[in-house]
């Protein structure tokens, strides 16, 4: 599944962009399921099971990552840009982007540190003072190579850490996919929809419209959360751990989760003798808070990888973690449908 | 020579100050064609070129091997490496940076970064105190490979930009040594007015510490310090800045030799070399500072390469200055 991953990952697909990810899921899933594509660019898949069951269960991920969209192009050659979903500059300054269809390589640059005054050394940057430099020698030159609108992408290889940790852009939410692809393949006592969302970094505009054709009676999403167990952070604000299993919370920014879905979850966790942490701060969000409002309600909960430095070209996530949370999904799914 | 080979080999070999083993070696390795003589001493590579004539003066090429960096202080209880800067680094782009320890062995890592919810939105720039890597391994197997004074750099690979540019972390000042190379290519076996030694020097970015023990070494009469210096881009002073792709940039100062700045205009012009003029009011921030006072003195002058992003993973050159670098420099040696 991490071979998987590495290819999801390296793939390019910012928000309102995903038909790089997209495609390579068709040709992942096509001949385990049915499959359409919405208006807005998200990937319904339905596996046949032995049986059709009164309720109906939707798997739900995200394929689209955090990246930038050019603005402008600057008398000098450099780009402005502006972020897609939530990044923040100081993880944008000083990295490797590829831009545009033909993935033209560029740097995010700023004010050489020694040009800088002592205040703003210690002032964070913000977008508008930060250039893409392509290597174009004026305006007229960048406009060969890029316009106003094109995509910006992290450029950052797959990178192996320690013995089960990874380095990566977009783990965030490509382990999502990653894992549903899997579930896609198992044999099935139940029918079950599987949804590849477009669009949650921007506001989880996509599940909304898939999770209101599909009409699920049960939600299962798929993400990875942030986790904040790294250097002088102690107790509940690590959130959650790597290494410390699938996160199932209880609420954060966008939904309170269905309580019998989320005792399930961890009953589940213990009937397998599988790591199950919860969020232990409320924050952040997923499609889970557009989903479990669709229509007249659906019963959701969130099963994620605690995911460090999310949002950045070079997150951190643990491959036990994610073989972990696969594997109580894979159970949970069958069980949901015993409510 | 292929000097977008070169200087991507070189850029992408760490020597961070004070572990410059790795990048010294490649360099000398490049050096000993021109230089069969070259040897590193007490770190620093110094070659004599050709073989060195009674009589005549001797000049001194100088480019800084190291890059700036980090050194590991510390490895925490939970697995983390702490660190402190190793020269001037901007902290506002260290978090999530991908970063390369040079223990035991490479160890690939990232700088820690807080998520905004720790933050509360409004955050300050990360402390050099307060950063740490995180690496993927625990804190057993970390002591095992990875000690206290140990180098690390970013860790970041050359990409080619349009045109003739190129991207990558260590172009300063691996693209001067890559001109002198070049200078020493073109050269060949012509007549020269000056007997040569080129210096890759350690520790520059500490306080030029490797140049002032070679000077002393070499007791040169002329000396070249050839160094990066400020490309314009977006949000620079253009009234201080150099431009990519337009030439090196001859330093003039009160405290670099007028006569060898004029003779570096004077043969740029002679052999229709596009230059720039970087006029500084007193010391140049390079090793040229170091060769001036040197024992009784030496004539000195900065020979520098624009570069934007200088101190960064994305440092951005335009290899046509480099190529520029190295012509202006042997023109100038070459005897006419």
């Amino acid at each position: 599944m991490i071979g998987l991953l590495e290819e999801l990952c390296m793939k390019d697909g910012i928000s309102g962009d995903e038909s790089a990810v997209r495609e390579f899921i068709i040709e992942k899933v096509k001949d385990v399921c049915e499959y359409r594509i919405d208006n807005l660019g998200s990937l319904i898949c339905f596996v046949k099971g032995k049986k059709t069951p009164e309720k109906r269960l939707m798997i739900a991920a995200h394929m689209d990552e955090v990246g930038f969209i050019v603005t402008a192009i600057r008398p000098d050659g450099t780009l402005s840009f502006d972020m897609v979903g939530g990044v923040d500059p100081s993880v944008a300054i000083g990295r490797q982007v590829r831009v545009g269809k033909k993935r033209i390589s560029g740097v995010i640059g700023s004010v050489a540190v020694h040009n800088l005054s002592k205040e703003q050394r210690e002032k964070p940057p913000v977008f508008s003072g930060l250039s893409i430099d392509i290597g174009a020698e004026d305006k007229k030159d960048a406009e060969k190579y890029v316009s106003p609108g094109d995509c910006v992408y992290f450029d950052h290889e797959f990178t192996r850490l320690g013995e089960h940790r990874i380095r990566s852009k977009a783990i965030d939410d490509r382990a999502g996919c990653a894992m549903m692809i899997r579930l896609m393949h198992r044999e099935h006592e139940y029918d079950t929809y599987y949804v590849f969302n477009v669009q949650e970094e921007i506001g989880l505009r996509g599940s909304g419209a898939s999770a209101f054709s599909v009409e699920p009676d049960f939600a299962i999403v798929l993400e990875a959360t942030t986790a904040a167990d790294i250097d002088g952070v102690s107790g509940e604000k690590k959130v959650c751990c790597l290494g410390g299993g699938a996160v199932v919370s209880f609420m954060d920014r966008r939904t309170i989760y269905d309580k019998e879905l989320y005792s399930l979850a961890f009953d589940t966790a213990s009937q397998l003798s599988l790591p199950c942490q919860t969020k232990t701060m409320v924050a952040g969000g997923n499609d889970a808070g557009a989903i479990h409002i669709s229509r007249g309600g659906v019963r959701t909960i969130a099963v994620s990888i605690p995911c460090r430095y999310l949002h950045s070209a070079a997150s951190v996530a643990d491959t036990e973690d994610i073989e972990n949370t696969y594997r109580l999904v894979e159970k949970l799914s069958e069980r949901i449908f015993d409510i | 020579m292929d000097l977008k080979e070169v200087i991507t080999a070189l850029s992408e070999t760490a020597g961070a100050s004070g572990s410059e083993n790795d990048a010294a070696g490649l360099a000398l390795s490049y050096l000993k064609k021109y230089c069969p003589d070259a040897a590193i001493t007490d770190g620093c590579v110094i070659g004599n070129f050709g073989t060195h004539r009674d009589g005549l003066p001797l000049l001194v090429l100088d480019a800084h091997i190291d890059q700036v960096g980090f050194i590991v202080t510390a490895v925490t209880d939970d697995g983390f490496i702490k660190i402190s800067n190793l020269g001037g680094i901007d902290r506002r782009l260290l978090p999530a940076q991908p970063v390369c320890v040079h223990g035991k062995r490479n160890i690939k890592g990232v700088i820690c970064t807080l998520p905004p919810h720790l933050t509360g939105g409004e955050s300050g720039v990360l402390a050099m105190e307060d950063a740490a890597v995180d690496t993927g391994l625990t804190a057993d197997e970390l002591r095992e490979t990875v000690s206290p004074g140990d180098s690390i750099t970013f860790d970041v690979k050359c990409r080619q930009l349009a045109g003739s540019r190129i991207t990558g972390g260590a172009m300063d000042d691996r693209s001067g040594v890559a001109a002198i190379l070049y200078a020493l290519e073109l050269l060949g076996d012509a007549p020269l007015k000056y007997n040569v030694t080129a210096v890759f020097s350690t520790q520059e970015e500490l306080g030029k510490r490797g140049a002032k023990i070679s000077a002393f070494r070499i007791d040169p009469d002329i000396a070249l310090a050839v160094d990066v210096s400020f490309a314009y881009s977006n949000g620079e002073n253009p009234e201080k800045c150099g431009y990519l792709g337009k030439g090196p940039m001859i330093g003039i100062s009160p405290s670099l030799s007028r006569e060898i700045s004029d003779s570096l205009f004077d043969t740029a012009k002679n052999n229709s070399i596009p230059y720039q003029t970087e006029v500084m009011n007193g010391l140049t921030s390079t090793n040229a500072d170091r060769y001036s006072v040197n024992r009784c003195g030496a004539k000195t002058c900065t020979v520098s390469i624009p570069l934007r992003n200088m101190h960064t993973p994305v440092e951005v050159i335009d290899i046509k200055d480099v190529e520029l670098t190295g012509e202006l420099i042997a023109a100038f040696i070459r005897e006419v």
